[in-house]
């Protein structure tokens, strides 16, 4: 089936439909966000679904299906099922300084400050789903193939982030098979495929972090060397990072961050600090976004610089902090999709009962398609989440601490130092993991 | 939930460092905390307006009787408290008064059950109930896996 | 690649979403569901004054013509009712439902749709205007006058007359009930409209005329009883408790949520009740208080109810809270 040409287009097609319906009832529908399927279906089922079973389980197959890049995908290759080969773009190359995620950091950062109102007004959410939609296509058109999805898209950011830590992956069977194989059809394409649309040479990929499961490199292997793997989670974690990724490690940092504000601001007793995120007033939005950016860009990433420096300074011989923040920003990364795991379930638990109503009222017209629509809000197993929730942090954490001990261990395999150089961060973990339950649970 | 210590293929002896964790998160996860005093009654007024309760947080004891009553101040709210299952609707200018035992310890958050505007889904308010076992056992075990982990990873390089 | 069949097909199906999907939703709601019905649907948005009230605030409606209202909240709960005296009344309508009614009008003339739930500062301003008109005599729509109320004006008693504060008076209307074997009652004061148009206060001299031994303690309560005679209904607390607590309070001492942003502070009714007359306060509720905030209900209660709403403030004033 991932053979075919059509599964791609197909399941983007498939999931057009509820986009658009969203986008429909964002613009139409009723006001209430709550009885609104464009608020109900993305930002209670949708994300629910993307952050605790997709990203954890299936890493970045949310991107092989997403609908977002699509319509500029096909008006780029001038075909839906497969281009003609003429491509109608200006084609141009992505700027080496902006190779990176710092855009994507950007983006979520910008989103994040709105979040507040774009998840309470079904008019901004269709204006943010219509203006992501509007920029792929923009961007479909004056630069190469899917520089959208790897470069900008601020949701594609984080799941290439945390699909890292995932039990599946897409790789070659014999990296050697791609060093012999000159034609490289993977990168230019074939009647078969697109090359890469994500810029990958799936011979080098070693983690899941830009690779989009696209699943054009399975059709156009002439050598049958790409495959899929279940593999243990986490697996890309340990391994050495090439090169400067600041940008990387800024994104698992600002990710954890946002981890333990989010439910500090959306789920804490704090009134006046929703009205701020919310926009209520401009001066204290303006606050709140301040501390906001100091929080993830300066304090959260600072503390955690001193942590890495801490270690590295107290065993001799140690790498340079750069490098060693570079590395060990892995071991932010399960108790960072932890943290959204658990709050997701929270949010998902607490308001899922909302999609029964949505799917038969999803205007708030008073349509009854499938008899739910007046089923009432419903929390469920409030009593059991915050026992669940603590589970999942708890895991999330010693994830996170077998990931530094790891790479503890690939740059001293002696072991002798491993103590020293994890231990203050370590500490940062569990105080982040502290903070979490006490939020949640305290 | 850890996966710590890679299993080599041979069973390794108990030792006391072993017994000691075992014992620390048996500890941990069982050891009864006593409820401390005699049940009290509570009489707490509830305002509900857009988008807060007032109080925002509450704290009880396990066992004490929490008398409430509800009320609304600019538009129709509800109350509905995590894990007791309950739920009443209020319109300002009436109130409502119920009546409950704090029989189970923990946070349980209070959310507004009735759309009141934007912001509805995160009024929030929270009722703990003390001795607040949940957070400190998940706290010392967050804190007892965290030691031992690094404690294993000094004795015994490996992986 | 031979992908040209696949890519048609694909076209349409993106089509089919894109275009079909959206106009066929549209289609039904706007087209195929109002023709549909074998009657007149109008669709009311309901929104606090603030945002905009009633949309359309105006409905014609024929004698006889079946019309289904479908009042949409969007931003907060709303409770609607229909007035006076249609007995339409569909309760909460939350945010994104929708309440419905369908009925018949018989009788012509002017009718409010109307929020009986608190939900703003300006909730009193959320009324439509339902017209409901006779084909044959158009225009033909007959002002009644209202007879407590031109009694009054007949009378020239000042409606807006300041009220005055009952001092070191504390009628009870549980111990009047108990002492009412025990003293003469002259008919005038069994006679509802006689003490309608007759505040407590004046009861009392009447009473005392005819009890003159008695403590005029035991006098006060009495009166306190015959004045709230009429025991409440479910009916007309409800009334009460939707329309007139926001502001006055759950218990009539003028402490409700809405209270803060009037012009004037509500009323307390037992402060005031002794020296009001129940006419004062019936035409007050019926046209509302001038320059105070106080909004009319004429056009929402009928009289009936008007009455019994005295009453029910009556028996507020005089019952312990």
């Amino acid at each position: 089936m991932l053979l075919s040409r059509a599964f791609q287009p197909v399941a983007m097609l498939i999931l057009l439909a509820p986009f658009v319906l969203a986008v429909m009832a964002g613009l139409l529908g009723t006001s209430a966000g709550n009885r609104n399927f464009g608020i109900v279906f993305v930002w209670i089922v949708w994300w629910a679904v993307l952050m605790v079973l997709l990203v954890p389980g299936l890493g970045r197959v949310w991107c092989t299906v997403c609908p977002i890049p699509a319509p500029g995908e096909w008006v780029q290759r001038r075909g839906i099922i497969g281009g003609a080969g003429r491509l109608r773009t200006r084609g141009l190359r992505w700027p080496r300084r902006l190779r990176n995620m710092w855009l994507q950091n950007a983006g979520f950062l910008v989103l994040a400050l709105f979040s507040m109102v774009i998840l309470t007004r079904p008019s901004v959410s269709a204006g943010v789903f219509v203006g992501l939609i509007g920029v792929a296509v923009g961007m479909s058109l004056l630069f190469e193939k899917r520089t959208f999805c790897r470069y900008v898209c601020p949701i594609g950011g984080f799941i290439g982030l945390y699909s890292m830590a995932a039990p599946v992956e897409l790789r070659v069977r014999d990296a050697q098979v791609c060093v012999d194989h000159r034609e490289k059809d993977c990168i230019t394409g074939n009647d078969r495929g697109y090359g890469c649309p994500w810029m990958v040479y799936p011979g080098k990929l070693d983690r899941n972090l830009d690779c989009g499961l696209c699943t054009e490199c399975l059709k156009t292997c002439t050598m049958d060397n790409v495959v899929i793997n279940l593999r243990r989670p986490g697996a890309d974690l340990a391994k050495p990072v090439r090169g400067n990724r600041i940008d990387e490690a800024f994104k698992a940092l600002i990710m954890l961050a946002c981890s333990i504000i989010y439910p500090a601001v959306l789920f804490g007793p704090w009134a006046t600090v929703k009205e701020w995120a919310a926009i209520e007033s401009f001066g204290g939005w303006l606050i709140y976004a301040a501390a906001f950016l100091i929080a993830t860009l300066v304090v959260i990433p600072g503390l955690f610089w001193l942590a890495v420096a801490g270690g590295q300074r107290s065993c001799a011989g140690g790498l340079t902090v750069r490098r060693a923040f570079n590395e060990y920003s892995h071991a932010l990364i399960p108790l960072g999709l932890a943290a959204w795991v658990t709050f997701s379930v929270g949010f998902a638990l607490t308001n899922g009962s909302y999609a029964l109503a949505a799917i038969s009222d999803p205007f708030g017209w008073g349509w009854d398609v499938f008899g739910t629509r007046d089923v009432g809000w419903t929390p469920y197993l409030s009593g059991a989440a915050p026992t669940i929730q603590a589970a999942i942090l708890i895991g999330g954490l010693l994830f996170s601490i077998r990931t530094s001990l790891r790479v503890g261990l690939r740059h001293d395999p002696s072991g002798e130092t491993t103590l020293a150089a994890t231990a203050p961060i370590a500490a940062f973990l569990l105080a982040s993991t502290l903070a979490l339950l006490w939020l949640y649970l305290g | 939930m850890s996966q710590a210590a890679p299993v080599p293929a041979q069973r390794r002896p108990i030792t006391a460092g072993r017994a000691i964790l075992l014992v620390l998160i048996v500890g941990v996860l069982l050891v009864p905390i006593p409820g401390f005093r005699t049940p009290q009654t509570h009489n707490i007024v509830i305002d509900a307006s857009q988008f807060e309760f007032s109080p925002a947080r509450l704290t009880v004891n396990r066992g004490d009787i929490v008398q409430v009553t509800l009320t609304a101040s600019d538009v129709v709210h509800g109350f509905f408290l995590d894990g007791y299952g309950i739920d009443f609707r209020v319109e300002p200018g009436t109130s409502q008064e119920f009546t409950f035992t704090a029989d189970r310890s923990g946070k349980f958050r209070y959310r507004c059950s009735v759309a009141c505007g934007a912001l509805h889904p995160f009024m929030i308010g929270e009722l703990v109930v003390g001795p607040n076992e949940l957070v400190w056992r998940a706290s010392a075990l967050a804190a007892v896996a965290v030691g031992a982990m690094l404690l294993h990873a000094r004795k015994r390089p490996s992986a | 690649m031979t992908t040209t069949r696949g890519n048609r097909a694909a076209l349409v199906m993106l089509a089919f979403i894109v275009v079909g999907v959206p106009a066929l939703i549209i289609g039904y709601q706007y087209g195929l569901r109002p023709a549909l019905a074998d009657h007149r649907v109008v669709d009311i948005e309901a929104l606090a004054p603030e945002n905009g009230g009633f949309s359309p605030d105006v409905v014609r409606v024929e004698v006889g013509e079946t019309i289904t209202l479908r009042f949409a909240a969007d931003d907060v709960t709303h409770g609607i009712a229909i007035g006076p005296g249609l007995g339409i009344d569909l309760g909460h309508v939350d945010p994104g439902h929708v309440g419905e009614v369908t009925f018949t009008p018989q009788e012509p003339g002017t009718y409010t749709y109307y929020c009986n739930t608190w939900c703003s500062a300006d909730h009193w301003r959320m009324r439509g205007v339902l017209e409901v008109v006779d084909p044959n005599s158009p225009g033909g729509v007959n002002v009644q006058l209202d007879p407590i109320i031109e009694a009054l004006g007949a009378a020239s008693v000042d409606i807006d007359s300041e009220p005055e504060v009952a001092e070191g008076i504390f009628p009870d209307r549980s111990r009047g009930e108990r002492s009412l074997d025990t003293v003469e009652v002259p008919p005038s004061l069994r006679d509802p409209d006689w003490r309608l148009s007759h505040s407590p206060a004046e009861g009392l001299e009447v009473l005392q005329a005819d009890n003159p031994d008695t403590p005029e303690d035991v006098l006060v309560d009495v009166v306190a009883y015959l004045w709230s005679e009429t025991p409440p209904t479910d009916e007309i607390s409800e009334l009460f408790a939707r329309n007139c607590a926001a502001c006055h309070g759950e218990r009539g001492r003028g402490d409700g949520p809405g209270a803060a942003t009037t012009l004037e502070e509500p009323v307390a009714y037992p402060e005031v009740s002794w020296h009001r007359r129940g006419d004062i306060w019936y035409a007050k509720i019926m046209r509302g208080g001038m320059g105070t905030d106080m909004p009319n209900f004429g056009t929402l209660f009928t009289e009936e109810e008007t009455r019994l709403l005295v009453d029910y403030l009556r028996y507020l004033s005089f019952t312990e809270s």
